[in-house]
């Protein structure tokens, strides 16, 4: 297939180009899901973004441009399987209030946190294989994120034995 | 500030949607028969691999004592994995038999004494890996990357070999867990795709 996959740059992750396949079930809910995380999440970076200093903008940007990659790969995917992509809410509200680099950070910690549970969702909710490693790969990218702004934050300890729980 | 609230918390809808329509799928009619009578069942390697590495991090926290605060928090999630393990095996999940994998002691006695050399254990090795090589790829055990013969377990001399062979272990953990979640069931699934999530996010801290 000619359509993107969702970025497959999870360590020790394998990688395959979904394509649909008629014995699956589940994948548009599936990836609605993990879809909507994603529109949430890319929203919450604005907000890291704009509190999160100078020193940690790359970061930041490297992030945001990983889910709006994942957001555009996931809208084309559930096109292809035959849904109409969620789209993204006008405004989300903040699980606290960010003022500073700490709170942006935990407010990053916060997003990945949320997209892991989506996607790891989205791994249960369809049996097809190549929707399955997708949403691993997401899941797996998130729950790496989420431990690299947990060591920006000094937060120990950094890892979680099951990101999206 | 962002003032307008328009949904509850935020992602709070995607996750929560997710977690009721989990419910759902694990009863759902696809979920096969809970135990497969004739083959062992798929999860008892998973296992055994946990415990591998809890093992592992066990014996290179005794040969390397200054990496203890760097490694505990992770071989804790392998010892948390293993138990999930467990419980998903029900019945079927044999008991901890001869490693200290289950236990929260960090001290174990496998043949690594904490202050000298590993028994047997060539002085000349970097890594205790048959091909030597210092970056720590797993040659020795695919699942674990810490070689391991007759009840022993040789640890990298230096920290920095040891900590890099549990770095490859944990990716070659990550991916057979995850390759593993996608034929499991919903429940499996679930449970498989979490412990890759995190034997990842290890390759991080260990970097």
């Amino acid at each position: 297939m000619t359509a993107p996959a969702p970025t497959p740059t999870g360590p020790g992750t394998p990688t395959a180009t979904p394509s649909p396949t008629p014995s699956g079930t589940g994948q548009v809910p599936a990836l609605q899901a993990g879809l909507a995380a994603e529109h949430a999440v890319i929203w919450g970076y604005g907000v890291v973004g704009a509190h999160a200093g100078d020193a940690l903008l790359p970061q930041v940007r490297d992030a945001d441009d990983a889910h709006r990659t994942l957001r555009d790969d996931t809208v084309a995917l559930v096109a292809r399987y035959g849904g109409t992509p969620v789209a993204t809410e006008p405004e989300y509200a903040l699980p606290f209030p960010v003022t500073d680099r700490g709170s942006a950070l935990r407010l990053a910690v916060h997003l990945e946190e949320g997209a892991a549970a989506a996607w790891r969702y989205a791994v249960a909710a369809t049996d097809d294989v190549a929707v399955r490693r997708a949403a691993l790969v997401a899941l797996s990218d998130a729950a790496v994120r989420a431990t690299r702004w947990r060591l920006a934050l000094h937060t120990s300890p950094a890892t979680v034995p099951f990101p999206g729980d | 500030m962002v003032a307008v609230a328009r949904r509850s918390v935020l992602i709070g809808g995607a996750v929560g949607a997710g977690l009721l329509a989990a419910g759902c799928t694990a009863g759902g009619p696809s979920s096969p028969a809970p135990t497969t009578p004739a083959r062992p069942d798929p999860l008892l390697a998973e296992l055994a691999d946990e415990r591998r590495l809890v093992a592992g991090y066990d014996v290179t926290i005794a040969r390397h004592p200054a990496l203890r605060a760097r490694l505990t928090a992770v071989r804790d999630d392998h010892a948390a994995h293993a138990a999930a393990l467990v419980t998903a095996l029900g019945p079927a999940a044999p008991p901890s038999p001869t490693t200290p994998a289950a236990t929260d002691s960090p001290d174990v006695s496998s043949g690594v004494s904490p202050t000298g050399s590993p028994t047997g254990s060539p002085t000349g090795s970097p890594t205790g890996s048959p091909t030597g090589s210092p970056t720590g790829s797993p040659t020795a055990s695919p699942s674990t990357g810490i070689e391991s013969s007759g009840g022993r377990t040789r640890v990298p001399v230096t920290p920095a070999a040891a900590v890099a062979a549990l770095r490859a272990a944990e990716r070659a953990a990550a991916s057979a867990r995850g390759t593993a979640a996608l034929t499991a069931t919903p429940d499996r699934a679930r449970l498989l795709a979490g412990i890759s999530a995190s034997e990842a996010s290890h390759v991080a801290v260990l970097a």
